[in-house]
């Protein structure tokens, strides 16, 4: 298979001419009758497995679709190991040497500042040689919630949720449970003021790579001031400066609403809910349902 | 509105054609598209009715030909994630520099934080308090705004810390009475305090390559905004506000160029809520559209418990017959109903199947037997047809002469 | 649309199967065309998925971008589509022809060019975009690609800006060209579905041609259900022979229907204006090639003011020479006009070869001649007339009642003093006179580029492609 190993694939009509090429060479050409009329049939098969899914979908027919599926996914597998001549090899993703959990602590404790799942992974790819993936961090924060009920305290850190100004979890903001409640809490003004703080952060990091750059170039974009309009990275002292200026325009406000929501977290929260936030309405639904 | 809202005749019979298939919610997407037909009295029937003219189609035998790729939806979502992330950061930077807005203004509030059955108390709440605050440049007393929603959680109080109106509004969740139903509409996000107004960003995918994008898709965006600029128009008008505090230049957010950096383009939507206010105006005198039909005239799809539609096919196929569509070939790409339509109109051999410029063209006859009549000789034109008719036979007469 | 393609629709709905509406084939159909269908991942701008393409229908070129995220794989796929495409380009560069010109070098015309012929409309904006995002590549850098990549994006830049040129046929979409030839029973938005127009002029319409099951849809946005149930789940596994498996089922039968289309235009004869047009084009496209061995700067990003402005005005005038052209090329072209009373047709039943005006030396010989027509004639006297039966002849027009037509020759018909033989048409004979002529009218005076008002943005800046397009992210 020419194409094999390159990064661009350019197939010929019929695939197995390739194949023949390459069983004549290795001198099994008598296998070679019998593999192109199994891969005729199965392709055959995926073809007509294929319109009835697609026909099956557009009659919103659902349970015929799955079970078609299923079927024509082992048709497909068996269709890969024919041409490929081997098992196709199971993805396995590098052991990270890091937990998620340590990775997730590692790049809030760099930026300092309550953060967004994504930008928390493009720090760990920017300073950390990252493995983490956005989708990994998604059930975190409830195995967090977990383990501090089963035993309150029991880890040095918990990854928990941002505070509202309701008192209740923030949508896809992480924090950590180390910090001040006042760094936890999130007021109107507070997105803006941590990603100010993240920026200043990624700023005064060094030993990045091109990632890191980019993660910079990003940041920078979004502050006045920040960079001189040229393509090239910008200078992390003019990013910082820039974001500094703009912090002390919020910075007052800012820490006005959070001390006021962390002084009512303190007084109407019990432990757990202050990590992890007040239960909201539907949440005790679901809970109640369960 | 307020036509919307009247009881009686109309709401009952609108029901009685819905039957008991369950109503299906308008979406800002569905109702732009009620615009682009406004004369088709099918599909005012339909939507006023709530009727789900997808499943409808399908159970008739002509599914729809639209679905969305999940590549399309992938990157729509990664797209607006984007312009979205850290407390909209990008956005911040298209505002500041599209329209200006001060380097203090960056108040964010995520309406969603509430929970989903809280989302449109809590716009409504917001809204009301911005429209306050940005109104008169003084804070508000909190409670009073937030008591028309109901209190949040069980342990927090209703109060909000000190804060003022704005920013950046992100998930809220509006509503528009459509024939008498209530539709949820989700505005991608409402900007305010830029002049003391309210406006709409609409997020999109396409691309806007060296300043130009596909029209059709600005247009498409357009009517969509329209909508939510109307439902937030309506939001403010209901709580006591100028309504005109929300502007008609939505904030338009695409991708430039190759690259995923997100630019902004104000657009206007003046045409648009237009086009949509006077198609609404029509959904609230359905009572005349219903006046011709038959008392128990009903679309019903009788489902089942699993959802499937049991009706027979024929019977259903023709109730909708007894009602008018306009069938034009923009429909191909508007209406779930279209294939149905389609070959309605091939059945009665009508002249709109071949676009509007033929219908133009052939100047109000609308049938193709009528018109290959004239232009053959085998049928004299009625009164008002003699130019027409004059110009078919002769052009009847150069084809055959060219052809021949 | 016209009345007269309005009523051939009405009949092909009427009959199920497309009507004619051209006698002639009025785009050149080269001898080896590069067919090319270019698929691109949907919700993209411009991203290729993949690309069958080739000049001979039994050999198609199949290339595939496994994974169409990955940006190096986007790029390497273009040097791939650049490895097939160039060398087709540029084998015409090599025979050529002097061509001399009045008041100018005589300069060096090649005596064939490239054709590609694309599905559709959206094949050709395709063909655009890729342009646009591959012509700024820097081969050296922080996001090099391979020399062949921004040439590539050159060329494509050029076959699509030449493609809005009226009567150019460097590059054709397939439904245009049939469209523009047959006159199916459906409106012309579902025209731009290749597989159901040709069902129209082929065997009548079909349901098939709108099942992406049967028919996938012929690029470049490929069908929702097909990304959903098959291309997605082929690129997850990761395979990427089955990507491309999955590719070519969706690019095989398109195809296979652009040769059918390109039989079907073969099929009929050539229009008598083709050949001139096509001269044109092999102009240009050699006015192209040397400015790319020049070493001139890729295609800018926007034209300024006063380059769009000449561009505007020169493509009216081919667009006024492409309608006349096709009207003396074609008799139901032509028929439009008459049906207007800008044209009409008839028989000779009277002529004065002889006749003169003037006297002494102002004496001309002004050939009359009398046409019995069923056109209706809305044309003034004195109108200038042309003919396509002679087409080097002048006319004006000097009555016209009652289907009877008295037109005096005045151009055209010799120098002697009795008209040169077959100047006059005889009796019994058929014509066909028009006020259409193809004389261009002068170019409208524009200022120079360096002296653009302000209130056109002022002089432009010399485009120098920046760092900024070399590196723009394709994602």
């Amino acid at each position: 298979m020419g194409g094999r190993g390159a990064r661009l694939y350019i197939v010929d009509l019929q695939i197995y001419l390739d194949i023949a090429k390459l069983l004549e060479n290795s001198g099994t050409v008598g296998t070679l009758a019998a593999m192109g009329d199994r891969l005729d049939e199965l392709e055959r098969r995926i073809d007509g497995l294929r319109a009835a899914v697609r026909r099956a979908m557009r009659a919103r027919d659902g349970a015929t679709a799955r079970v078609l599926r299923a079927e024509l996914r082992s048709a497909e597998r068996a269709w890969d190991q024919l041409v490929s001549g081997e098992q196709s090899p199971a993805k396995r993703e590098p052991l990270p040497l890091v937990t998620v959990r340590e990775q997730v602590h590692q790049g809030l404790r760099l930026l300092g500042a309550t953060a967004q799942p994504r930008l928390i992974v493009a720090v760990g790819d920017a300073f950390f040689g990252g493995t983490l993936r956005s989708d990994r961090l998604t059930s975190l924060r409830r195995d967090e919630e977990r383990s501090f009920r089963s035993s309150p305290f029991g880890r040095p850190y918990y990854l928990c949720a941002a505070l509202t100004d309701r008192l209740s979890a923030a949508r896809g903001l992480l924090t950590l449970s180390t910090w001040p409640l006042e760094r936890r809490v999130v007021g109107p003004l507070s997105p803006r003021v941590d990603f100010l703080t993240c920026a200043i952060a990624v700023g005064g990091q060094r030993g990045g790579d091109e990632r890191a750059v980019r993660l910079l170039i990003r940041m920078a974009r979004n502050i006045p001031g920040a960079t001189d309009g040229g393509l090239g990275p910008p200078d992390p002292e003019r990013v910082i400066a820039a974001a500094r200026a703009e912090l002390r325009v919020h910075a007052e406000r800012d820490t006005h609403d959070r001390a006021e929501l962390a002084r009512r977290a303190a007084a109407q929260l019990d432990d757990a809910a202050r990590l992890f936030g007040a239960a909201t309405l539907s949440t005790i639904t679901k809970e109640k349902a369960k | 509105m307020t036509g919307l809202m009247r009881e009686g005749d109309p709401v009952r019979r609108l029901e009685v054609l819905r039957g008991t298939t369950p109503p299906r919610p308008h979406d800002a997407r569905a109702i732009a598209a009620l615009a682009a037909n406004p004369g088709c009295a099918r599909r005012a029937l339909m939507d006023g009715a709530g009727i789900d003219k997808d499943a409808a189609a399908r159970h008739l035998g002509f599914p729809a030909p639209f679905g969305q790729s999940p590549f399309a939806i992938t990157r729509g979502n990664a797209f607006e994630a984007l312009v979205k992330a850290d407390g909209c950061a990008e956005l911040l930077r298209m505002l500041r520099e599209l329209l200006g807005l001060p380097i203090a203004e960056v108040a964010y509030h995520d309406v969603e934080n509430v929970g989903a059955h809280l989302r449109h108390a809590h716009t409504r709440a917001l809204i009301d308090r911005a429209a306050r605050d940005g109104g008169e440049g003084a804070p508000s007393p909190e409670a009073g705004a937030e008591a028309t929603a109901p209190p949040a959680t069980e342990t927090a109080g209703p109060g909000e810390a000190v804060s003022t109106a704005g920013t950046l509004y992100d998930h809220p969740l509006l509503s528009l009475r459509i024939a008498g139903h209530t539709a949820y509409l989700e505005p991608d996000v409402v900007a305010f305090q830029l002049g003391g107004r309210f406006r709409i960003v609409e997020i999109k995918s396409f691309a806007v390559i060296d300043g130009q994008a596909d029209p059709s898709s600005v247009a498409a965006a357009a009517r969509q905004a329209a909508v939510y600029v109307l439902a937030l128009r309506t939001m403010l008008e209901e709580l006591g506000h100028d309504p005109l505090m929300v502007s008609h230049d939505v904030v338009l957010v695409c991708p430039e160029n190759f690259a995923n950096r997100p630019v902004a383009t104000l657009v206007d939507v003046r045409k648009q809520l237009a086009v949509l206010r006077r198609q609404l105006d029509r959904m609230t005198t359905l009572d005349r559209l219903l006046d011709g039909l038959p008392d128990e005239l009903t679309f019903d799809l009788r489902p089942d418990e699993d959802g499937r539609p049991t009706r027979p096919v024929a019977e259903l196929s023709d109730a909708l017959r007894r009602t008018t569509a306009r069938y034009a070939p923009d429909c191909l790409s508007t209406c779930d109903l279209c294939f149905f339509c389609r070959d309605e109109a091939r059945q009665e051999g009508a002249s709109d199947l071949l676009g509007r410029q033929v219908r133009d063209e052939l100047g109000g006859v609308a049938s193709v037997a009528e018109a290959l009549g004239l232009a053959d000789g085998t049928r004299d034109p009625a009164e008002g047809q003699e130019e027409i008719a004059r110009l078919l036979r002769n052009a009847e007469r150069l084809r055959r002469e060219c052809l021949t | 649309m016209s009345l007269l393609t309005s009523l051939a629709r009405l009949r092909a709905l009427d009959e199920g199967i497309a009507q004619p509406v051209a006698t002639v084939r009025h785009c050149h159909l080269a001898e080896r065309p590069m067919v090319f269908i270019p698929l691109k991942l949907s919700g993209e701008a411009a991203a290729p998925l993949a690309a069958m393409l080739g000049t001979d229908r039994g050999d198609p070129r199949l290339l595939v971008v496994p994974q169409p995220r990955n940006r190096d794989l986007r790029f390497a796929w273009a040097a791939e589509l650049a490895g097939v495409l160039l060398p087709y380009v540029e084998g015409f560069l090599g025979d050529t022809e002097t061509v001399e010109r009045r008041n100018a070098d005589p300069y060096e015309r090649t005596v064939d060019a490239p054709q590609i012929i694309v599905p559709n409309q959206g094949g050709m904006a395709f063909v655009r975009l890729l342009g646009r995002s591959t012509r700024f590549r820097r081969t050296d850098g922080p996001y090099p690609v391979p020399e062949s990549v921004p040439l590539l994006g050159r060329w494509l830049t050029y076959f699509a800006e030449r493609a809005a040129y009226p009567g150019s046929s460097l590059m054709l979409a397939a439904t245009d060209e049939l469209g523009r030839h047959w006159a199916s029973g459906q409106s012309s938005l579902e025209d731009a579905n290749l597989a159901a127009l040709l069902s129209w002029i082929t065997t009548g319409p079909s349901d098939d041609a709108e099942d992406p099951l049967v028919w996938p849809p012929a690029g470049p946005a490929t069908d929702p259900g097909f990304d959903a149930e098959v291309l997605a789940p082929a690129i997850e596994g990761g395979s990427p022979e089955r990507v491309a498996e999955a590719l070519r089922t969706q690019l095989e039968p398109t195809w296979r229907l652009m040769w059918q289309a390109i039989d079907l235009l073969a099929g009929l004869p050539e229009g008598a204006s083709v050949a001139q047009r096509w001269e044109q084009d092999r102009g240009s496209f050699s006015g192209m090639a040397a400015h790319v061995a020049e070493g001139t700067p890729p295609q800018a990003r926007r034209d300024g003011a006063v380059a769009a402005a000449a561009k505007l005005a020169r493509m009216e005038r081919a667009q006024a020479a492409y309608d006349v052209q096709r009207a003396y090329d074609d008799p139901l072209v032509m028929a439009e006009y008459r049906l207007t009373g800008e044209a009409f047709a008839g028989e000779v039943i009277e002529t004065v070869p002889d006749n003169v005006e003037g006297e002494g030396r102002s004496r001309k010989l002004r050939p009359l001649v009398v046409i019995k027509t069923d056109d209706p004639v809305r044309l003034a006297p004195g109108t200038s007339l042309g003919t396509p039966q002679r087409r080097t002849q002048g006319a004006e027009l000097v009555s016209a009642d009652d289907g009877l037509v008295t037109v005096k020759i005045t151009k055209g018909m010799g120098r002697g003093r009795t008209a040169a033989p077959g100047a006059v048409p005889e009796v019994g004979e058929r014509v066909c006179y028009t006020s259409l002529t193809d004389d261009f009218q002068g170019s409208p005076s524009l200022p120079e580029s360096e002296a653009t008002p302000w209130t056109h943005g002022g002089p432009p800046q010399e485009y120098t492609p920046d760092d900024e397009d070399a590196q723009e992210e394709w994602s």
